[in-house]
């Protein structure tokens, strides 16, 4: 078998689940005999693979974050040129690559980005189309004011797609109830983790994520007030950069919790490993989650996790804690018990690496070859 | 003469309600159970379950002149449920153990684990709070005894023996009689009581199977079943299971109710077969061989022990806080903290914590009202913390 994936963003350049998924992904696939074209922009990192059966494609050069909200107009104006302009690089890539591979026998992309030449080329190609929703414009909105533009690309690349795969129920529905898609047309398939090591814990409560509307961080800094009228020696921290950080910033002052509270900012993967590992407790407090991978890759360091209940990953895995993410009672609630009952912490944290070992992405490639299979 | 033993356990908890660290300390925050919800499961239970169930009951043991016998085990907290929101549910009861087909089990009345306590002065205590209760609601002395869901060891069977009952339930399980049958009545090894063993086999087919479609012997049918019971070798098949079986765990139209109507014709039409009380089988059974059970074995989950309750670290902290807050209520003499300290003794509250996977794990999340057993553990576990501070 042959694909044709198109992607955004893949390891070491990251700047979401996304390019974990893509990372898992094509490398289980590979090892699975499906031969993997993965297309993706050319950054100012070389990637490259040691697979066989996968080869990258860097297309272009461009640098755009696709999560960050542009406020700025020029810049916004800006992002959707180097979008359309990588989509027609995309297009004659893959073609050119075809000539010499021969006919692929789906063409795979990755939410709304490169949906325009996905189309294309399904359409030119006469080759089936799979779609993989991670994320959709409600979702990155916190559904507040969705951008009407993006949702009309995302719903025309739905309609086109000849299977589409959602990582959650959650997701599934959404692409059902607000792009009005036929359910039967959508398959879930749930993330999965590359484990992280255990480190020695400390009392620190992690947030880890982009600091934008969607992931919630205001009513992780809200709990943490509430925490730390009890437990005053836990310090809380708020990994990751994006729009609201200034934001959040005033935030913890403002609550009189500045001096326990630490912003990191944008870190490295290492750090986030090392961060996973010392903390004692991690908060995914996000408005609206697809799926949140980091949720597993939290307790796969033993950290036991709470999770917003509509995370994808609630769901899918049963030993976490969920909380609404607009209770910051419940949520402080159920951050000092795993502070103050240890046999609530080990256990969590013994069930939750338990659990992870069903996560693989082995297990997501085999679903994903299905999905290829239903199309061929 | 194989003898059908029937025997069904009622039982209702007095569930927690949602108190959260903040909570702890509130000196008007005195009430630690959700009314509510409790009124909200007992009265949906009384419906679908108790009240068709105990008149199809009544019903065939008039049919049958009294031929088709069975066993009751109503918990303390069930009857204090019956009182407050259910009166004609123990005047069904009432009604049932008036035709002398009916007997009733002893057991503690807050369906706790002190039995595992080191010191069984409260276990005592609890066997005869249920004794006075069964006493005053039926005017009858139950002779066999069964522990919080079949728990039992050689130190629980000795006690109860010296407490005077004739006869203590078990489970049936391999664990304790290897190659032997559970289909006769046995002897602890240090202590004279007669041992009823359940036959696991029958009565989960009964108790679990019998609306899973994909079991082998799906459908099951009363004559089916009497067939199977009727080549059954043994004295005695006891067939224990949870009252709720009937139109709860198995709703009405899994046609669970006929099947109950069926079952006494269909055993009765066995030559070879009758209906006894546990009272009754202990009369008339003698003892085949010992057994010895020196670690707590139970009915409950696959692994046929007490993991169920105590089988993770959460638990055994909750476990080990609960009976060190009774040592101190008693010792302070604060007799006005008893009654609420024994109501969070109730098992279901450990149960709920428990994180046994797979197969066990859907059963216990089917039966609690916690998202999972990490909000059970931090929900009981901050109510210990609030009550101990009640405590001079």
């Amino acid at each position: 078998m042959k694909i044709a994936m198109i992607g955004w963003e893949y390891p070491p350049f990251k700047a979401g689940g996304l390019a974990t998924h893509c990372y898992g992904l094509t490398r289980n696939l590979s090892d699975k005999n499906v031969k993997v074209y993965f297309f993706m922009p050319k950054t100012k990192h070389k990637t490259s693979s040691d697979k066989k059966n996968l080869e990258i494609v860097e297309v272009g050069e461009t640098e755009i974050f696709p999560y960050d909200r542009p406020e700025d107009k020029a810049l916004a104006g800006q992002f959707f040129v180097a979008v359309h302009q990588y989509n027609q690089l995309v297009i004659k890539k893959v073609k050119s690559v075809a000539k010499k591979a021969g006919k692929f026998d789906a063409i795979h992309c990755h939410d709304w980005l490169t949906m325009e030449a996905t189309i294309k080329l399904k359409e030119e190609l006469g080759i089936p189309m799979i779609l993989t929703v991670h994320s959709t414009e409600y979702d990155r909105s916190g559904w507040i004011y969705p951008n009407q533009w993006f949702i009309d690309i995302e719903k025309n690349g739905m309609q086109k797609a000849d299977l589409i795969i959602a990582v959650s129920n959650f997701t599934k529905n959404v692409i059902v109830e607000k792009y009005g898609i036929n359910p039967d047309k959508i398959r879930v398939v749930h993330n999965a983790v590359y484990p992280i090591p255990e480190g020695q814990k400390k009392e620190i409560v992690l947030f880890l994520g982009r600091i934008t509307i969607q992931k919630g961080a205001e009513f992780f800094l809200k709990a943490a007030k509430k925490v730390l009228e009890f437990e005053p020696d836990t310090r809380f921290v708020v990994a990751g950069s994006g729009d609201m950080l200034p934001e959040l910033i005033e935030n913890s002052i403002n609550l009189g919790i500045s001096n326990r509270t630490i912003f990191t900012g944008r870190i490295s993967d290492e750090e986030v490993k090392y961060l996973y590992g010392i903390s004692s407790v991690y908060v995914m407090p996000s408005v609206s989650e697809p799926f949140g991978i980091t949720a597993l890759e939290a307790i796969s360091a033993g950290t036991p996790t709470i999770v917003s209940k509509t995370a994808g990953v609630s769901e899918a895995f049963n030993n976490c804690l969920r909380v609404d993410f607009w209770d910051t009672d419940e949520m402080a609630n159920k951050i000092i018990s795993l502070l103050r009952y240890d046999p609530l912490h080990r256990v969590m944290s013994c069930e939750g690496k338990k659990e992870i070992n069903l996560f693989t992405w082995d297990r997501v490639a085999d679903k994903t070859i299905d999905v290829y299979n239903e199309v061929r | 003469m194989t003898s059908v033993c029937m025997y069904f356990e009622v039982h209702q908890p007095m569930r927690l309600k949602k108190f959260s660290v903040f909570n702890i300390g509130d000196k008007n925050n005195n009430y630690y159970f959700n009314e509510r919800l409790n009124q909200e499961i007992f009265e949906k239970v009384v419906n679908k379950c108790y009240l068709p169930t105990n008149n199809l009951l009544l019903d065939q043991i008039r049919k049958h002149d009294g031929k088709f016998r069975v066993s009751f085990s109503l918990t303390g907290t069930f009857v204090e449920y019956c009182k407050k929101y259910s009166p004609e549910v123990l005047d069904s009861f009432k009604e049932l153990f008036k035709t002398g087909a009916v007997d009733f089990i002893e057991e503690t009345y807050y369906h706790s684990l002190s039995s595992l306590f080191e010191d069984m002065d409260e276990f005592q205590n609890q066997v005869n709070m249920h004794h006075n209760m069964i006493k005053k609601t039926f005017n009858y002395r139950p002779r066999v005894f069964r522990n919080t869901e079949a728990i039992y060891d050689n130190r629980i069977a000795k006690k109860v023996s010296e407490m005077g009952y004739k006869g203590i339930i078990t489970e049936g399980t391999e664990k304790i009689l290897q190659w032997r049958s559970p289909n006769y009545l046995y002897k602890p090894v240090n202590s004279d009581i007669k041992v009823l063993l359940r036959n696991y086999t029958l009565s989960d087919d009964v108790g679990f199977r019998f609306s899973a479609k994909g079991w082998p012997g799906h459908p099951l049918t009363a004559d089916k079943y009497a067939n199977w019971m009727g080549n059954a070798e043994g004295d005695l098949i006891n067939l224990f299971m949870d009252y709720e079986t009937f139109g709860e765990h198995h709703w009405e139209d899994t046609g669970i109710f006929r099947f109950l109507e069926h079952l006494p014709g269909e055993v009765l039409r066995h030559n070879h077969m009758d209906f006894v009380t546990v009272s009754e089988a202990v009369e008339r059974y003698q003892t085949v061989g010992e057994i010895d059970v020196p670690w707590a074995i139970s009915w409950a989950d696959a692994d046929r022990d007490v993991s169920t309750w105590l089988g993770n670290d959460m638990q055994r902290a909750c476990f080990y806080e609960i009976k060190n807050i009774g040592e101190k209520i008693k010792r302070n003499e604060q007799n006005d903290l008893l009654h609420t300290w024994r109501l969070l003794q109730t098992s279901d509250h450990l149960y709920y914590c428990s994180t046994k996977g797979l197969e066990d794990g859907d059963v216990h999340k089917y039966f609690s009202h916690y998202d999972n057993p990490y909000d059970g553990f931090i929900n009981y576990m901050n109510i210990l913390q609030d009550f101990k501070q009640k405590i001079r």
